[in-house]
C-alpha cells in the first residue's frame, strides 16, 4: 500500500527527516511512537502532501504510483487520510457541507454520481451515532468552538465518511479523556479492513490499549530506531523515550 | 492634482429651472452654502482616499447641459423584477423623480408616504454633498411611522437610475420618522442601468423615536461604470434600537457615509457592512458614531474583499462625548485581500472624552488562510474549489447577520453572484 524509502525531508534550512524507511501493507495497523520533536508529525504531513516540507532524497509510493507527483487533494481522492493532530476552525463553512464536499470529490474522481441529501444525511448520523456525536454538529462551522474531543471525534468522522484506503491519524489520542478515547478506538477499529491500512501516530502507549497495532516503530531524530510487534509499545511505556535515546546513541 | 470645482453658476441656472414649490427655499439655502465651502477635496482628512474630482467633472458637464432624460422604460422591468421577489411596500425613485403610483400603494396600504414637497420637513444639512442633494433635488419622500405602529412588511426604498449618453446625475432624497416604540425594516436598493456615465447622489435621513426599533438592510448594485455616493443620518433615542446591514456589490466609484447619533440612554445600534471590489472599483466606507449620552451600546463589523486593481477603504470613527459614561462601543474591520494588485485603507478612529467607557477595536487585512486552504485539500477539495469555499465563508459572516429576512434570498443570490464572478477572474 505505502512504501517509503530514505526519505529526507526539510522545511526551510532544517532537515526533519533523515532518511525513512516505512513498509506498510493493506490490511495492517502501524503505530509509530517516539518523543516530542522526533518527526512524528512531519512524517505524517510529508505523506499527505502539505507544501511546505521539501523532500530532498528518497521516495513514497502508494498503491504502485509516485506519491510525491501528487497535490494533496488528489492525494485524497486517491484513498489517503490524514487526521490532524490540530484540526484546524473553519468559521462560516458549514460541517455538513464540508462532508459533503469531501465525499463528491472523491465520488466524482471514482466516475460515481453524487451523493444523494438523503443517503448522506442516513450515512452521516450512523456514523455520529457511532462515535456519540451529537447530529447538531453537522450544522455548526467546521471545528468552530469545539472542544479538544469534539475535533478528534469530528476528523474520525470525516475518516468513516471517506472511508479511506490508507488513513493516517496524527496525535488523536492526544487530549482526550477516556470516553473519548473509547469513542475514537471504537471508530476506527470499526475501519479495520483487509484493504485498509491504517498508521497511528502516537506519543504514548495508552491508545493501543484499544487499537491494536500489528507494528510498532520507534522514530528518533528523524530515523526509525527500532520496529518490533505491539509488545515494543509496552517496553516504550515501561522504560521511557531516553532508553530509545540511549541505544541509538550507544 | 488641482481638484476641479463645482461650476456654481451652472449649479445656479439649474436649481432655478426647479418647481416653485415648499422646497424651492431650501434649496436656494443649499446652493447659498454649498457656495461658501464647495464640495470637499483630498486635502480633507475625510476624504483623503475618495477624490471627487471625476464627479465633480461629469456633474458640471450634466449642469451645463442636462441630458434629456431617458424614459424610463427600461427601469420599469427592474422595479418589476425586484417588487416580483420581495415582498415590501416598494417606495420607488427613478432618475431622481418619486414614482408617484409607489407612493399611492403604500399610502393605500396603510404607510404614510408622500412627497418631500408636501410634507413638513426640513432639510438643513452641514455635509456639502447633502446640499448639493437638496440644491438639486427634484422631489424626495417622507415617511412617517406612527407611535407603536408596526408595519407588516418592510419599506423598500429602491432608487434606480438609467445613464443617459451624454452622462447624468440623480438625487434621491428620503426623510424618515419613526415615532415611539414604533417598529419597522427598510431595505434601500441601489442600482442603475445604460452605458455611459451616471452618478447618483442619496441622502437618507432616520430619526429613531424613543423605544423603536429599526432594521436596515442597505444594497448597492449599481452598474460597474456609475459613481455614487450614498449618506445615510441616523438618530438614536431613549432604548431605541438599530440594526443596519451594507452591502457593496457594484459600482466603479462608490462613497457611503454612516452617521449615527446616540442622542437617548440606553441605545443600541449594531451596524455591519461587507463590499465587494473587483476590476477598478473604488468603495469608501465611512462610518461615525457619536456616543452622546450613556449608557449605550454600539457594535460595528465590517468586512471587505478586494480583487483585481479595486481599492477599497474603510474608516471608522467613534466618538464618546463628555459625559457619555457607560457607554460600550466595539468595532471591527476585517479584510481579504485576494489580489496583489488591489489595496486596502482601514482605519479605526476613536476618540474618547468620557470617564466610565469600554471601547475596544481591531482591524485586520489578510489572504485566506493558508492552515485552512490545505485542510480543505486534504479532504480532496481542489484549490480553486477551496478558495471560493474559503472566500464565501469569509463574506458569510456579515451576510448570517443581514437583517430584514424578506430580502435574504434577493441578497444571497446578489452575492452568489458577485463573488463568483469575482472568484472567476481570480481562478483565470
Amino acid at each position: 500500500m505505502l512504501n517509503i524509502e530514505n526519505l529526507h525531508a526539510r522545511i526551510g534550512d532544517v532537515e526533519i527527516l533523515r532518511g525513512i524507511d516505512l513498509a506498510v501493507k493493506a490490511g495492517e495497523v502501524h503505530a509509530i511512537m517516539g518523543p516530542n520533536g522526533s518527526g512524528k508529525s512531519t512524517l505524517a504531513q510529508v505523506v499527505a502532501g502539505h507544501e511546505d516540507y521539501e523532500v530532498s532524497e528518497g521516495t513514497v509510493t502508494y498503491k504502485g504510483q509516485d506519491l510525491l507527483e501528487l497535490d494533496p487533494e488528489e492525494r485524497a481522492r486517491e484513498g489517503i487520510f490524514l487526521g490532524f493532530q490540530y484540526p484546524v476552525e473553519i468559521p462560516g463553512v458549514n460541517n455538513a457541507y464540508l462532508l459533503k464536499a469531501a465525499v463528491n470529490a472523491k465520488r466524482k474522481h471514482q466516475g460515481l454520481d453524487e451523493i444523494d441529501a438523503f443517503e448522506f444525511m442516513k450515512l452521516a448520523k450512523e456514523k455520529m451515532a457511532l462515535l456519540g456525536m451529537d447530529p447538531k454538529f453537522l450544522n455548526r462551522g467546521v471545528n468552530e468552538g469545539f472542544s479538544g474531543g469534539e475535533k478528534k471525534r469530528n476528523e474520525i468522522l470525516q475518516m468513516a465518511m471517506l472511508e479511506p484506503s490508507l488513513a493516517i491519524l496524527d496525535e488523536t489520542d492526544s487530549g482526550l479523556d477516556i470516553d473519548a478515547l473509547r469513542a475514537v478506538a471504537e471508530g476506527v477499529n470499526s475501519l479495520r479492513d483487509p484493504d485498509r491500512a491504517i498508521v497511528l501516530v502516537t506519543h504514548y502507549q495508552r491508545l493501543l490499549d484499544y487499537i491494536e497495532p500489528d507494528q510498532v516503530h520507534v522514530l528518533s531524530q528523524g530515523r526509525i530506531v527500532r520496529s518490533g510487534d505491539k509488545t515494543l509499545a509496552l517496553e516504550l511505556e515501561e522504560k521511557g523515550y531516553d532508553w530509545v535515546k540511549e541505544a541509538v546513541n550507544a | 492634482m488641482k481638484t476641479a470645482a463645482l461650476s456654481l453658476e451652472a449649479l445656479r441656472e439649474a436649481v432655478g429651472r426647479l418647481p416653485d414649490d415648499r422646497l424651492a427655499p431650501m434649496r436656494q439655502q443649499a446652493l447659498a452654502q454649498l457656495g461658501e465651502t464647495g464640495l470637499p477635496t483630498t486635502r480633507h482628512e475625510d476624504w483623503k482616499y475618495t477624490d471627487l474630482t471625476a464627479v465633480v467633472e461629469l456633474s458640471n458637464r450634466w449642469l451645463s447641459a442636462p441630458a434629456t432624460q431617458h424614459a424610463a422604460k427600461d427601469l420599469a422591468g427592474v422595479v418589476e423584477s425586484i417588487r416580483g421577489q420581495v415582498e415590501a411596500h416598494w417606495l420607488v425613485i427613478t432618475n431622481g423623480r418619486v414614482d408617484d403610483a409607489s407612493l399611492a400603494r403604500c399610502r393605500d396600504a396603510g404607510v404614510a408616504a408622500s412627497l418631500l414637497s408636501e410634507a413638513d420637513v426640513g432639510l438643513h444639512s452641514p455635509f456639502p454633498l447633502t446640499q448639493l442633494n437638496t440644491a438639486l433635488l427634484q422631489d424626495g419622500i417622507a415617511l412617517r411611522i406612527s407611535a407603536d405602529q408596526e408595519l407588516d412588511r418592510p419599506v423598500g426604498l429602491l432608487v434606480l437610475d438609467q445613464g443617459a449618453e451624454a452622462g447624468s446625475v440623480s438625487q434621491a432624497r428620503i426623510e424618515i420618522r419613526m415615532a415611539p416604540n414604533s417598529r419597522a425594516d427598510f431595505i434601500e436598493y441601489h442600482a442603475s442601468l445604460g452605458g455611459a456615465q451616471h452618478y447618483g447622489n442619496s441622502v437618507v435621513n432616520l430619526e429613531v423615536g424613543d423605544g423603536a426599533q429599526a432594521n436596515y438592510l442597505r444594497i448597492q448594485d449599481r452598474h460597474r461604470q456609475h459613481a455614487q455616493t450614498g449618506r445615510l443620518d441616523v438618530r438614536l433615542a431613549r432604548d431605541s434600537r438599530f440594526a443596519h446591514c451594507g452591502f457593496d456589490l457594484g459600482g466603479a466609484f462608490v462613497r457611503n457615509d454612516l452617521n449615527i447619533s446616540i442622542d437617548g440612554p440606553g441605545a443600541a445600534a449594531a451596524f455591519d457592512g461587507l463590499y465587494l471590489g473587483g476590476h477598478d472599483q473604488h468603495i469608501d466606507n465611512h462610518t461615525r458614531i457619536d456616543h452622546r449620552v450613556g449608557p449605550a451600546e454600539s457594535r460595528q463589523e465590517y468586512r471587505g474583499i478586494a480583487a483585481g486593481n479595486a481599492r477599497c477603504v474603510w474608516n471608522g470613527k467613534a466618538i464618546v462625548h463628555v459625559g457619555a459614561d457607560g457607554t460600550d462601543a466595539a468595532q471591527a474591520n476585517h479584510n481579504l485581500l485576494l489580489s496583489d494588485k488591489a489595496e486596502i485603507d482601514a482605519k479605526p478612529e476613536l476618540e474618547i472624552y468620557a470617564d466610565d467607557v469600554k471601547c475596544s477595536h481591531g482591524t485586520t487585512v489578510g489572504q485566506l488562510d493558508e492552515a485552512s486552504l490545505y485542510y480543505l485539500r486534504t479532504r480532496g477539495l481542489d484549490k480553486p474549489f477551496a478558495q471560493r469555499v474559503l472566500t464565501r465563508a469569509f463574506a458569510q459572516a456579515i451576510v448570517s447577520r443581514a437583517p430584514v429576512a424578506a430580502a435574504g434570498t434577493l441578497l444571497t443570490g446578489l452575492i452568489e453572484d458577485r463573488l463568483g464572478r469575482m472568484l472567476e477572474v481570480l481562478q483565470q
